[in-house]
C-alpha cells in the first residue's frame, strides 16, 4: 500500500469509526514492555532536543529552547514529543501529510537520508520563522515512521529585518519560503541551497546552523529508532505507535468526561491590525462545548475575515494552538501525541483570519489566531471552575512583543534579527495564586529569556536596563505576572534600523472573573539623545521606566526626541549610536476583584518593588505606611467600602446601559477600527449577525454602513 | 482513587492553601468526587435553603429554587434571574475608557478607547466586581457559561 493510500485509510477509519486503533492488544498483553518502549521513545526525542540545541549557533535554539523534536507514524501522526516549542508538534505532522498528499513519495521520493525542509505556514508552521526538517525512517525496505525537528529562526529575509514583519501586506513581504524542499540527501546538506540562504537573508548563520541542528537531531532519532526496532521487532514497534495514539485519545476523552462539565463556554480574544489607513480591530471568539459523551469542541465562528495584515494565522496554527492549550491545561500527564487532537473537534471558518482563503495572506504575527487560542484556555478554565478544580483555573497569558533590528552590526557584518526575551513574559494569575513574574509564554512553556550578554553579542543594541515591568500584570485578587521592560542603547553602528512588533493599542491579556487585563503594549524611542554626554560627565543615567509610566525615568533623565508607539508595532526606521528605545515582553491577566486582594500580598509586592504605592491605594484600596510598610487595616476597610460606594454610584443597571448603547449602535457611532471589525464580521458570520441583532433588539433588516465607503463618499 | 479531606478543599475555596499544597493538587490525578464535595462545602458555608447546582464563577452560583426554576445568585443573596439568560443583564455596568481608565492604568498602559474599553460588571447587592470585559464599544455582553443540566443529569455528574 502506498503512503497516500495508508493516509486515506487512516482518515477514513478515524472519520467513520471514531478510533485510531481498534484494540490496545499490546497494552493489555504486555503492559510493561508497552510503557518501556514509550519511555525510550520520549528519551530519544529528548536527547535529540538537548544535543541539537548545542549544535545550533542561534540563541533562539541554544538559550531559549525554541526548538522541538518528534517521532511520527508513516502517515505523519505524532507519536512522541520532546519538550520545547509545543505548539509546533502538530505543524510538522501537517507537513508530512502534505508531502504524502502531494505525491512526494513518487517524486521527489522519500529515500533514507533525505531531509525535507518547510517553513510555509499554509503547509505547517505559524509563520516564516518556523522552520522544520523531517526525515523518513526505513526498516528493511519499509517506511516505518518519520523523525523531525523544528526551530524558530530570528531572521527570514523579509521586507523588514527579524522575521516578525509588523507591516507585512502579503506573504511576499515575509521572507524566504522553502515549502517542503529537500535540503539534504544521503544525510549531506545540499550546498546550493545553503548559498540560496546565505544570499537570501540578512543573518544566514542562524538559519543554516539551525538546519544542522535539526538534521543532527532527526538522524539521532532515526538511528535510535532502528535500535528499538531491533529490540522489540518491527511489527511490535508499528502496532505500539498506533496504540500510543489510541491510548491518548481514549484517555483524553475520559479526562474530558471527568473534569469538564457539559455545557458551552464562551470567550473572546482580540488583536488589531494597525496598517496605516486600514486600522482594524480583529475578533477572535471561541465557543467551547463539552457534550455528555465527553466530546470537546472549539468553534471559532465569528472570527474576523482574513485581510492584508500580518495578524492572522493558518489552519495548522490554530490546530497547533489548540493541541498546545489542551496538552498544557487538560492532558498534561498523558502521552503527548496525535491522540489529543483526535479527542477534539474544531471549526475554523474558511476565509477567516484563522483559515485564510489563499496563501497570499501574511501570517508574520499570527495575532488573532493566537488570541483565539488563548481564549480557548480561558474557556477551559471556566469549565474547570464549574467542576470545582480551582487549582487549574487561570486568566490569560501575555501578548508578546519585542524589537527587531537590521543593518550592519558592531562587527561590520550584515545582520537582521529580533530579540526574543519575551519567552519570559508575565504569566496569568490563577484562581489560587498570583501569576509568576517573567516566567514564560503559552506557546513554549519551557522557554527562557536568554542572557542579556548573548543578545548583546547577536544584536548591536546594549542593555541599559532589564527590569520587571512594575504593575504590568492585570490587577486582581490574584494579580497577573509582570513581564520585563528593557531599555536599550544603540551602540557600535550607525547603519542600523530599529522596529518593533506588538499589537494595536488594546489591553493585551484579559483578566478573569473580576480581574483586570494586563497593561497595553507600548514602545518608546528616543533619538538625538544626550546619553553619551551624561555618561562622560558621570551624571545619573536611567535604569528603566521607574514607578510612574506616565512620566518614565528615561524621559525625565535623558534629553531626546522621544516618541511613544502605543501597541508597540513600529516599522523599522534608521537609528544612530546613542539612540534609546524600550521593548516589553507582555504581562499576564488578573483574577478576581482587586479589592479582595489580601493586603499582605500587596505589602509583599511593595517590598519586592513589583507594585507601587499609587496602585496600592488607587486600585487595591490598601492603606500602607510608605516608611514602615505597615498595613492600616481600618483605613483599608474604609477605602474598600468607599470603592464599593463608587461602584453603586457609577454602575448603571444593565438594561439602562443597553438602551443607551443601542442608540450608539443605531447611529453607527464607532471609531474606525471598531466599525471596520463590526462591519466585516457582521458581513461574514450569519451566526454573529443574529446574536448581535438579538442582543441590541435590532430589526432583521438592519445593516451596518461600510465605514470606508461612507468616508469615500464624503471625500 | 484520589480523595481529599474537606478541610483541604475548604482551604482551596477560601484561599488558604500554600503554594506547595496547590502544587500537590495540580500534580495528582484529579479526584472524581470534587464536584459534589465543593457543592456540599459551599452549601454548608452559605446555609441557603435552596440547593446549589453549580459554582458558576467567583461569588456566583446556580441554585435550584425548588419551584422548577434555576437562578444565578451571588453569595450576598442578590439574584440575577434564570441561568439560561446572561447574568450580566441584571448587573450594574460601568464602562471604563479614556480618563476613567487612568484611575486604574497609568500613562501608555491605557488602551486606546477607539479600540478597546473595559466593561466592569458589579453585583447590585454587594458591589463586588464580578467581571471585566475587554471589548470594543457596542459589543454584546459575552455570555460566558451555559451549563447543560440535562446532560449533567444523564451523564456521570
Amino acid at each position: 500500500m502506498s503512503l497516500q493510500e495508508r493516509l486515506r485509510e487512516r482518515d477514513r477509519r478515524v472519520a467513520d469509526l471514531g478510533w485510531y486503533e481498534e484494540r490496545l492488544e499490546l497494552k493489555e498483553r504486555d503492559p510493561i514492555g508497552f510503557e518501556l518502549l514509550y519511555s525510550k521513545m520520549v528519551q530519544l526525542v529528548t536527547s535529540a532536543h538537548e544535543v541539537a540545541r548545542r549544535v545550533s549557533a542561534s540563541p533562539m535554539s541554544r538559550e531559549l529552547g525554541e526548538i522541538i523534536f518528534g517521532l511520527y507514524t508513516p502517515e505523519g501522526d505524532a507519536v512522541a514529543l520532546s519538550r520545547g516549542l509545543l505548539i509546533h508538534v502538530h505543524t510538522m505532522s501537517r507537513m508530512i501529510k502534505w508531502m504524502i498528499e502531494h505525491g512526494y513519495e513518487d517524486d521527489p521520493g522519500f529515500a533514507e537520508g533525505d531531509h525535507y525542509f518547510n517553513n510555509d505556514p499554509y503547509i505547517g508552521g505559524a509563520h516564516c520563522p518556523d522552520q522544520m526538517i523531517v526525515t523518513p525512517i526505513w526498516w528493511e525496505g519499509e517506511l516505518v515512521g518519520w523523525a523531525g525537528g523544528l526551530t524558530h529562526t530570528p531572521e527570514t529575509g523579509g521586507s523588514e529585518p527579524g522575521g516578525f514583519i509588523p507591516f507585512a501586506r502579503s506573504r511576499f513581504d515575509e521572507g524566504l519560503f522553502l515549502p517542503c524542499v529537500k535540503v539534504a540527501e544521503h544525510d549531506m546538506i545540499k550546498r546550493d541551497l545553503e548559498v540560496l540562504v546565505e544570499r537570501g537573508i540578512r543573518s544566514p548563520i542562524f538559519w543554516l546552523t539551525d538546519n544542522r541542528a535539526k538534521i543532527t537531531g532527526s538522524q539521532m532519532i532515526r538511528e535510535e529508532v532502528k535500535g528499538l526496532i531491533r529490540q522489540f521487532g518491527v511489527d511490535y514497534f508499528a502496532k505500539a505507535c498506533r496504540e500510543y495514539i489510541e491510548d491518548t485519545r481514549l484517555a483524553a476523552e475520559q479526562r474530558i468526561r471527568k473534569v469538564l462539565p457539559p455545557g458551552t463556554y464562551r470567550e473572546v480574544g482580540w488583536r488589531g491590525s494597525v496598517m496605516p489607513g486600514d486600522e482594524t480591530l480583529l475578533h477572535g471568539p471561541v465557543a467551547m462545548t463539552v457534550t455528555r459523551e465527553g466530546r470537546l469542541s472549539f468553534d471559532y465562528e465569528g472570527m474576523s475575515p482574513a485581510g492584508r495584515h500580518p495578524f492572522q494565522g493558518t489552519l495548522p496554527t490554530i490546530e497547533g494552538l489548540v493541541m498546545n492549550v489542551a496538552i498544557q491545561h487538560l492532558f498534561y500527564d498523558l502521552k503527548h501525541n496525535e491522540g489529543v487532537l483526535l479527542a477534539v473537534d474544531l471549526n475554523v471558518p474558511e476565509g477567516s483570519a484563522g483559515n485564510p482563503p489563499s496563501i497570499f495572506y501574511p501570517t508574520a504575527l499570527w495575532g488573532i489566531a493566537y488570541g483565539a487560542g488563548l481564549a480557548s484556555g480561558q474557556a477551559i478554565s471556566r469549565a474547570y471552575y464549574a467542576k470545582g478544580y480551582r487549582e487549574e483555573v487561570h486568566a490569560t497569558s501575555a501578548l508578546s512583543s519585542a524589537y527587531t533590528a537590521g543593518g550592519l552590526d558592531q562587527y561590520g557584518r550584515p545582520f537582521g534579527a529580533h530579540n526574543f526575551e519575551f519567552a519570559a513574559a508575565g504569566l496569568f494569575a490563577t484562581a489560587v495564586m498570583d501569576g509568576l513574574d517573567t516566567a514564560g509564554v503559552e506557546f513554549n512553556p519551557e522557554g527562557e529569556m536568554g542572557d542579556a550578554e548573548i543578545w548583546e553579542q547577536m544584536l548591536p543594541p546594549l542593555y541599559l536596563s532589564r527590569e520587571i515591568h512594575i504593575d504590568g500584570g492585570g490587577y486582581g485578587k490574584y494579580r497577573g505576572g509582570n513581564g520585563v521592560m528593557s531599555l536599550y542603547l544603540v551602540s557600535g553602528t550607525n547603519d542600523i534600523e530599529i522596529g518593533g512588533f506588538g499589537a494595536a493599542p488594546i489591553y493585551s491579556a484579559p483578566g478573569l472573573m473580576g480581574g483586570y487585563p494586563a497593561s497595553a503594549l507600548y514602545m518608546w524611542v528616543g533619538s538625538r539623545t544626550n546619553i553619551h554626554r551624561l555618561i562622560d560627565e558621570g551624571r545619573p543615567i536611567p535604569s528603566g521606566e521607574g514607578e510612574d509610566p506616565a512620566n518614565p525615568d528615561f524621559v525625565r533623565m535623558v534629553e531626546a526626541r522621544w516618541e511613544l508607539i502605543p501597541g508597540a508595532n513600529r516599522p523599522a526606521r534608521p537609528a544612530r549610536e546613542g539612540d534609546l528605545f524600550t521593548a516589553m515582553t507582555g504581562d499576564g491577566g488578573g483574577f478576581g476583584d482587586p479589592i479582595e486582594r489580601d493586603p499582605d500580598l500587596v505589602r509583599r509586592d511593595l517590598e519586592n518593588r513589583v507594585t507601587t504605592h499609587w496602585t496600592t491605594r488607587h486600585v487595591y484600596c490598601v492603606a500602607i505606611d510608605p516608611e514602615t510598610l505597615e498595613v492600616d487595616a481600618e483605613e483599608t476597610e474604609r477605602l474598600r467600602r468607599a470603592r464599593r460606594d463608587e461602584r453603586w454610584r457609577d454602575g448603571v443597571p444593565a438594561q439602562q446601559y443597553k438602551a443607551r448603547e443601542r442608540e450608539r449602535v443605531l447611529s453607527g457611532d464607532f471609531a474606525k477600527p471598531t466599525a471596520r471589525m463590526f462591519h466585516a464580521v457582521l458581513g461574514s458570520s450569519e451566526a454573529f449577525r443574529r446574536a448581535f441583532l438579538e442582543f441590541w433588539g435590532l430589526p432583521e433588516t438592519w445593516e451596518m454602513a461600510d465605514p470606508d465607503r461612507e468616508a469615500e463618499e464624503v471625500a | 482513587m484520589t480523595e481529599y479531606a474537606d478541610e483541604l478543599i475548604r482551604d482551596l475555596l477560601r484561599d488558604g492553601l500554600s503554594s506547595e499544597e496547590i502544587e500537590g493538587l495540580q500534580r495528582h490525578e484529579k479526584d472524581a468526587d470534587r464536584f459534589a464535595q465543593v457543592l456540599r462545602l459551599e452549601q454548608e458555608r452559605l446555609r441557603w435553603r435552596e440547593r446549589i447546582l453549580l459554582c458558576l464563577q467567583e461569588h456566583l452560583y446556580i441554585v435550584d429554587k425548588g419551584d422548577g426554576s434555576k437562578v444565578v445568585r451571588c453569595d450576598c443573596g442578590q439574584e440575577f434571574g434564570d441561568y439560561r439568560r446572561n447574568w450580566k443583564e441584571s448587573a450594574l455596568v460601568y464602562e471604563r475608557a479614556g480618563a476613567d481608565a487612568l484611575a486604574v492604568y497609568r500613562g501608555p498602559r491605557v488602551a486606546d478607547p477607539d479600540w478597546s474599553i473595559l466593561r466592569e460588571f458589579y453585583c447590585p447587592g454587594c458591589a463586588t466586581q464580578l467581571d471585566v470585559e475587554v471589548v470594543p464599544r457596542g459589543y454584546p455582553f459575552i455570555f460566558n457559561v451555559e451549563p447543560d443540566f440535562e446532560a449533567f443529569e444523564g451523564g456521570e455528574q
